[in-house]
């Protein structure tokens, strides 16, 4: 019973840093809250069934067309709505945001209905370790989050932008200083930010509906685990979703699964009080 | 402008009674709607930031004045202090835990907040109903032989809640704790350095902004006649900082404006419902890059101070 659940924890857990990382990542780039990233993963999530219906392709030729398709859309509300205020305030930047998650979440429910749809991964069967039951849809969603892991950390470490970002996130006027185009930079954040959420909204939607409202709750565990980890650290957004996801599950079956949310949230608080700048974030300047 | 603000003051009063109670309805609805606006004007315009708890404290505010009438027999004027209390220590706690923090803090946890205020009233069935909601709650009971049965009454003890909270605040914002609070939101650091108790200063906002969004609940609960947890969700958050952004931040008339603006108006055209809330957000953007001094900023002379806190300069 434990073992299952623990399994269960650190699958949840997988989707849940999966959102949170394209969360981190803008944050960590341009300081960037986007309130309206939760409804990105869902519009990700549609995405990628449109694409299965409209080309009659499975789901693993789709997501990566609509990841690309959020990245383009992501950096469109980075150039449209988000740079405009950037040189304002930081409330300026919660304004725009928040105003894009209300547009983006009444439009979907305008275009597609509230009704919950099935999206249809293509992977049936389980797997028995001992007396641990695993679906394999389940395992394709670690087996996901982990190349995508190591597919940024690969980005974020090997290539010219990736370290450029990791510059810019350091330090935003010595990286202009050395004669970063920070611009670029930034929209080349929004752009994984945006494939990230797509990515995590297919996984959530294969495994459990997609409809219009499905982005709230990964928009609240995203806050929950960047906290946790760190605002805009990469390695605390995994750790804290792993985490996260395995308080849920655990809480919510030994102790009561309607207020589970509750014990996430007092997590959070106490990291809050305790130590604001997350578990593995560093001090910042 | 003073001149058409005391004009408009009186027609709120001396017009009502000749309305029909459509009508009257309506602008009970708006100008309890301009109360919400105001309590999240004084946080987004003194304080400086978003606070998406809001609805959660008119839902904590609500939910608590109606059960202490319902289960435990209070009268609606008895409840009202223990209601109130509730909501301003509430607010007092969750600013002291994230107000000291410098960056996005104080908005991910009221978002946080509001998501759990909600949860709780629709999981906690046995005290709340759950989703099906409290009902039916009667109207205050009369006092002082002032009736609030009728919906002209209840308009009357609407716009006088308006009134008190708009002197108070205005007597806040002039106040020194006001003064400082322009001071803290033009810069944390200096105002630090001149010794003055920023995170004091910003709770003693909060909580004020929470009374008068309790002030609200209170209300809403014999208004509506029923309560639910859907009521009190994050869009009705963000309704609030919409109409203070489009009538005017960092003004108290504003927010007033934008209620108006965006209740009366498009209720009174019966104004494309189905794309009220893409209009909002829309709005809310546009607004925000395009006009940010809002709707009361275009009769402001040039250069009349904004609270927009430099991102630069931090």
């Amino acid at each position: 019973m434990l073992a299952q659940q623990l399994t269960n924890g650190v699958v949840l857990g997988s989707i849940y840093a999966l959102s949170a990382l394209g969360f981190t990542l803008i944050f960590g780039a341009a300081r960037v809250v986007n309130f309206a990233y939760g409804e990105m993963l869902m519009l990700g999530a549609f995405a990628t069934l449109t694409l299965m219906n409209l080309l009659d392709i499975s789901f693993f030729f789709a997501l990566p067309l609509a990841m690309l398709l959020l990245a383009a859309f992501s950096v469109g509300v980075y150039f449209v709505i988000v740079r405009p205020v950037l040189r304002g305030s930081e409330l300026q930047v919660l304004l725009v945001t928040t105003g894009l998650l209300y547009v983006l979440h009444d439009l979907a429910i305008t275009v597609w209905g509230t009704d919950p749809r099935q999206m249809d991964m293509g992977v049936d069967g389980i797997v028995e370790i001992g007396d641990v039951i695993i679906p394999n849809q389940r395992l394709v969603v670690v087996a996901t989050m982990l190349l995508l892991v190591v597919a940024l950390y690969g980005v974020l470490y090997k290539l010219r932008v990736g370290k450029a970002l990791r510059a810019v996130a350091q330090n935003r006027h010595g990286a202009q200083a050395i004669g970063l185009n920070v611009n670029r930079v930034v929209s080349f954040a929004f752009a994984v930010s945006g494939a990230l959420a797509c990515a995590a909204g297919g996984l959530l939607g294969a495994l459990y509906a997609v409809d219009p409202g499905m982005g709230a709750a990964p928009l609240l565990k995203s806050f929950v685990i960047v906290i946790f980890g760190g605002l805009g650290s990469v390695p605390g957004a995994i750790v804290g979703g792993l985490v996260i996801g395995l308080t849920e599950t655990l809480t919510g079956s030994y102790i009561s699964n309607g207020f589970k949310d509750v014990f996430t949230f007092l997590t959070m608080i106490g990291v809050l009080l305790f130590r604001p700048n997350g578990l593995l974030g560093a001090r910042r300047t | 402008m003073m001149g058409i603000a005391g004009a408009f003051a009186a027609a709120l009063l001396v017009v009502p009674p000749f309305m029909g109670d459509y009508h009257v309805y309506l602008l009970s609805l708006t100008v309890l709607w301009a109360i919400f606006a105001l309590s999240m004007g004084l946080v987004l315009g003194f304080i400086g930031e978003i606070n998406f708890a809001q609805a959660g404290f008119v839902a904590l505010a609500a939910y608590a004045s109606s059960l202490l009438r319902l289960k435990l027999g209070f009268s609606f004027w008895a409840a009202a202090p223990f209601a109130l209390a509730f909501v301003v220590v509430l607010a007092a706690l969750l600013g002291l835990i994230t107000l000291r923090l410098r960056g996005p803090f104080f908005a991910l946890v009221t978002l946080g907040f509001g998501e759990i205020v909600r949860l709780v009233l629709t999981n906690w069935q046995d005290l709340t109903n759950g989703p099906l909601g409290l009902r039916p709650i009667p109207p205050p009971e009369p006092v002082l032989g002032l009736h609030f049965d009728t919906k002209l009454g209840f308009y009357y003890l609407v716009l006088a809640t308006l009134a008190v909270s708009l002197v108070g605040l205005a007597r806040l914002i002039r106040a020194r704790t006001g003064r400082m609070l322009v001071a803290v939101r033009e810069d944390a650091i200096l105002a630090g350095f001149v010794g003055i108790p920023v995170l004091r200063q910003k709770v003693i906002g909060l909580c004020f902004s929470a009374l008068v969004a309790g002030l609200g609940g209170l209300l809403i609960g014999p208004f509506l006649t029923v309560l639910s947890p859907s009521q009190f969700d994050l869009f009705a958050s963000m309704d609030m900082v919409v109409m203070v952004v489009v009538g005017g931040i960092g003004t108290l008339i504003g927010p007033l404006v934008g209620a108006v603006f965006l209740i009366f108006a498009p209720e009174l055209l019966s104004f494309a419902s189905e794309l009220r809330p893409i209009l909002m957000g829309g709005l809310l953007i546009v607004v925000t890059i395009f006009l940010p001094g809002g709707i009361v900023g275009l009769f402001r002379p040039v250069g009349a101070d904004l609270p927009w806190r430099r991102m630069v300069a931090r």
